[in-house]
């Protein structure tokens, strides 16, 4: 694989948006101001989440690999999304399937799964990366060159799954703008489409997970209330649920299920499944040993089969209502997202709900891919009235530290909006004591076993002092994209001593690389072009943002000094960008960043100020009011203000 | 500390209009939101991710009355934290014990109108100790000394608020 010869240093990079689904995965970019999904050269629009690693360790990804997991269902990975972030104990690799597992030998490889395929040992982030690589060059062959990507996640996909997909986004040579929750995308698709403002619901079914999202539409801000799900919940458990009738009714014994024949079964209640959309009742065929077997299954039958599978969504949609504070009968409407919400009984299902018939005029399969494609040309800045459009997110787990007893400690609350920050100071139990213990984990419970482990670190180095007395700071920070870092600080001393925390799912930064540089056919050579490639990229980008901010807010520069800094500056990128030199490109654009620092906090402040005046002159007049008072206030009681001194407190 | 007020650009008072409050965290959240900054130098991405939070946080803390009112004391000087302030009432602690029995009897009986009804009747009191604490807030000189006599009321009203997460955990627990 040559990257040289797809990039066209001629062809301006194109920004792309990737739905990496649990059944089937698009790509979709924005064409003429509207979104459009790309097909392939069969006018395929949808590429099976299926890959085949063959015995020549080649690679096969979609349709075809499809073709080739009955016959080699250990080798053909499916549904690969149900496992990403997940450790080798997670109660999905006992569930009905096909695959064997690597025995972790230590509890560091413990943290992911490794699927084991002939003699080797594949992650589920080298698994969906394959996929991906071959959406990048779905891409590559329409818009021959492809720049920032937004890839959508699951909503209520935790910190670890969030970071294999940006990983795997990674390993496919991909530089993802940002990861976007798939009801929000959807949400983005339908909102530009209707042009209307409300409160919805997204309810969105797809092969492996669940999410429910409540958000309000108001003026092009997509604000998510609350958000909901379970990430293994889908249309996959259908078929499980329907494979294990079948298999029942073949008299095949649970303790002796040949894969294949699992497999089969599995395929078999895919195609029923999808055939009682638009009948009552389906025949199959089944292949056994001694011939072929008849099958039926009516759509009554399928229903109260998969009737504890919907009512598990109805649980996350009353508690996501409850967490926006608002009852179905607010709601505007409800958009149905996701291949499963095709089944009768779920639209039956979400109507009674919630009490209204839902929307459904956007193809549900690729609405997310769409929005996505919406999202990353909002980001790359190559939308019109892009200003206008923006996504408020939310974390749909709540993020907290171990405390004494094994209780957690809440630090984010799930549904906090996003990026988002919090501080919290501990003390020391013991005396003289000089280590620290964090333990960071995400979910609901109340005891940290049985929340998601997500990282574990000591702060070292406290001076010895009695219990009680040593300070530390504790500073959470979740992102755009979800994605949680931490820092801890020791106070006491006052000499800042800081660790800085990204929880691992079980892959180092090391392993992405080594797993990155062992993916290209001549290693060394074509990661220098890779890098040359993502410095450009990541340059232009600054270029443009730079460039246009010098038209919007040229008076905010100080003189005709910081001006000529910043042209001076700019010149000297470009004329990188135009060489092959990675490191000079990147040191460039340090320079560049250096020298707009001062004026971009001035723009920054600027931007506040504006928004803060608010748009008609009552508005302005209350908020000089405002001021006034605030400043009388403060002019009278400056003396009283005092630092925050309160050591337990939660604020930030 | 970062003065919400002032972040989000209103008075330091406890009467906050909430839909003005929702205006301005959206118009802010248009300025400054990362998404705004994915093309920018990494220098100015970082600095528009601290004040996304920073705004995200002010708006966090000045839509909940709890934290809005600690908010103004700590402005003021006033130490909060239960550590800082005054024990409650033994009444109040004696009401909240019998009302958490009848919560638990409910939840035993598996009796979700009991449940949602204790909670209604709580929500009430939440409602007029807001209205209560507003009038003080308005009434007392923002001086340190003055203000704390609304202390109790923030005592009483985390009282109900964990009183009311715990019956939406039970009712949530009883409908699933």
């Amino acid at each position: 694989m040559a990257l040289l010869e797809i990039f066209d240093p001629k062809a301006a990079p194109r920004p792309i948006g990737i739905d990496l689904g649990t059944t089937n995965s698009l790509v979709a970019r924005v064409r003429d101001g509207k979104p459009v999904v790309i097909t392939d050269c069969n006018a395929e629009k949808l590429v099976p989440s299926v890959v085949h690693y063959d015995p020549r360790g080649r690679v096969i990804v979609g349709v075809d690999a499809q073709r080739l997991a009955v016959d080699f269902p250990r080798e053909t990975i499916v549904s690969v999304k149900r496992f990403m972030g997940r450790g080798a104990d997670d109660p999905e690799t006992r569930r009905l399937g096909t695959y064997e597992f690597v025995e972790p030998k230590t509890p560091e490889e413990a943290k992911s799964v490794r699927f084991k395929i002939r003699d080797r040992s594949v992650t589920p982030v080298e698994v969906s990366a394959e996929v991906l690589k071959v959406l990048r060059s779905l891409a590559e062959d329409e818009l021959r060159s492809v720049g920032g990507v937004v890839i959508t996640v699951p909503a209520y996909f935790d910190d670890a799954q969030r970071q294999a997909t940006k990983d795997a986004g990674k390993l496919a040579g991909l530089d993802v703008l940002r990861l976007l929750n798939e009801p929000t995308a959807a949400a983005l698709a339908y909102g530009l489409e209707k042009q209307k403002n409300g409160l919805f619901a997204v309810y969105d079914l797809g092969g492996g997970t669940f999410d429910v999202t409540i958000l309000l539409l108001d003026d092009g801000v997509f604000q998510v209330r609350s958000t909901g799900g379970d990430s293994a919940l889908g249309g996959d458990d259908m078929d499980r649920a329907l494979a294990e009738r079948l298999l029942h009714d073949l008299g095949v014994p649970v303790e002796n299920r040949p894969r294949e024949l699992v497999r089969l079964a599995l395929d078999t209640a895919r195609k029923i499944k999808h055939g009682l959309t638009e009948t009552d009742r389906v025949e199959a065929e089944i292949e056994v040993t001694g011939g072929t077997r008849k099958l039926a299954v009516t759509r009554a039958e399928f229903d109260a089969l998969i009737k504890p599978i919907v009512e598990r969504t109805g649980v996350a949609c009353r508690r996501a209502l409850r967490d926006a504070g608002v009852s179905a009968d607010e709601l505007d409407g409800v958009i149905l997202v996701g291949g499963s919400t095709r089944v009768p009984y779920v639209r039956q299902y979400v109507e009674k709900l919630f009490g209204k018939p839902p929307l459904c005029d956007l193809d549900p399969e690729e609405v997310v891919a769409l929005g996505a494609a919406i999202q990353a040309d909002i980001l790359a800045g190559t939308k019109e009235r892009a200003d206008e459009i923006l996504l408020l997110d939310v974390l749909p787990l709540s993020l907290g530290l171990e405390t004494m007893g094994g209780v957690v400690e809440k630090i984010l609350p799930r549904n906090t909006t996003i990026p988002a920050g919090a501080r919290q100071t501990f003390t020391t139990y013991a005396d003289n004591q000089t280590g620290f213990d964090l333990h960071i984990v995400q979910g609901e419970r109340e005891l940290a076993i049985d929340c998601r482990s997500l990282a574990r670190f000591v702060l070292k180095g406290i001076p010895p002092m009695p219990a009680g007395l040593a300070r530390l700071e504790v500073t959470f920070r979740v992102d755009a994209d979800g994605l949680l870092s931490v820092t801890a600080n020791e106070l006491t001393t006052g000499v800042e001593q800081k660790v800085e925390v990204k929880p691992s799912y079980g892959l180092t930064d090391e392993e992405v690389e080594t797993m990155l540089m062992a993916a290209l056919d001549h290693g060394e050579e074509d990661l220098e072009k890779r890098q040359l490639i993502e410095a450009r990229v990541e340059a232009e980008r600054v270029v443009l943002a730079t460039k246009k901010a010098l038209v919007a807010d040229a008076d905010l520069l100080e003189g005709d000094e910081e001006r000529a800094r910043i042209d001076e500056a700019l010149a000297g990128l470009e004329e990188a960008i135009r060489g092959t030199r990675a490191a000079i490109i990147r040191g460039r654009t340090e320079v560049l960043d250096d020298v707009t620092h001062g004026w971009a906090g001035r723009r920054m402040d600027r931007a506040i100020a504006r928004a803060i005046a608010g748009k008609d002159v009552t508005a302005i007049e209350g908020t000089v009011a405002k001021a006034r008072g605030v400043e009388a206030h403060l002019a009278e009681h400056a003396g009283h203000n005092a630092p925050d001194g309160d050591a337990s407190g939660t604020g930030s | 500390m970062i003065d919400p007020f002032q972040t989000l650009g209103v008075e330091a008072r406890f009467d906050l209009d909430p839909d003005d409050l929702a205006r301005r965290h959206r118009d802010l959240s248009r300025a400054l939101h990362p998404d705004r900054y994915a093309g920018a130098p990494a220098a100015e991405r970082r600095l528009s991710l601290s004040r996304a939070i920073e705004v995200n946080d002010a708006f966090r803390v000045l839509k909940d009355p709890i934290r809005r009112a600690e908010a103004l004391l700590r402005r003021a000087g006033v130490p909060v934290g239960e550590t800082a302030e005054p024990k409650p009432s033994p009444d109040l602690l004696m009401e909240m014990m019998e009302r958490r029995e009848e919560l638990g009897d409910a939840r035993r009986r598996k009796d979700l109108d009991a449940v949602r009804a204790l909670a209604e009747a709580i929500r009430g009191r939440e409602r007029e100790v807001l209205a209560s604490m507003g009038r003080q807030f308005a009434a007392s000189d923002p001086d340190a000394t003055k203000l704390a006599v609304v202390l109790p009321e923030l005592g009483e009203l985390r009282y109900l608020r964990r009183f009311l997460d715990e019956a939406s955990a039970i009712e949530e627990e009883l409908s699933s």
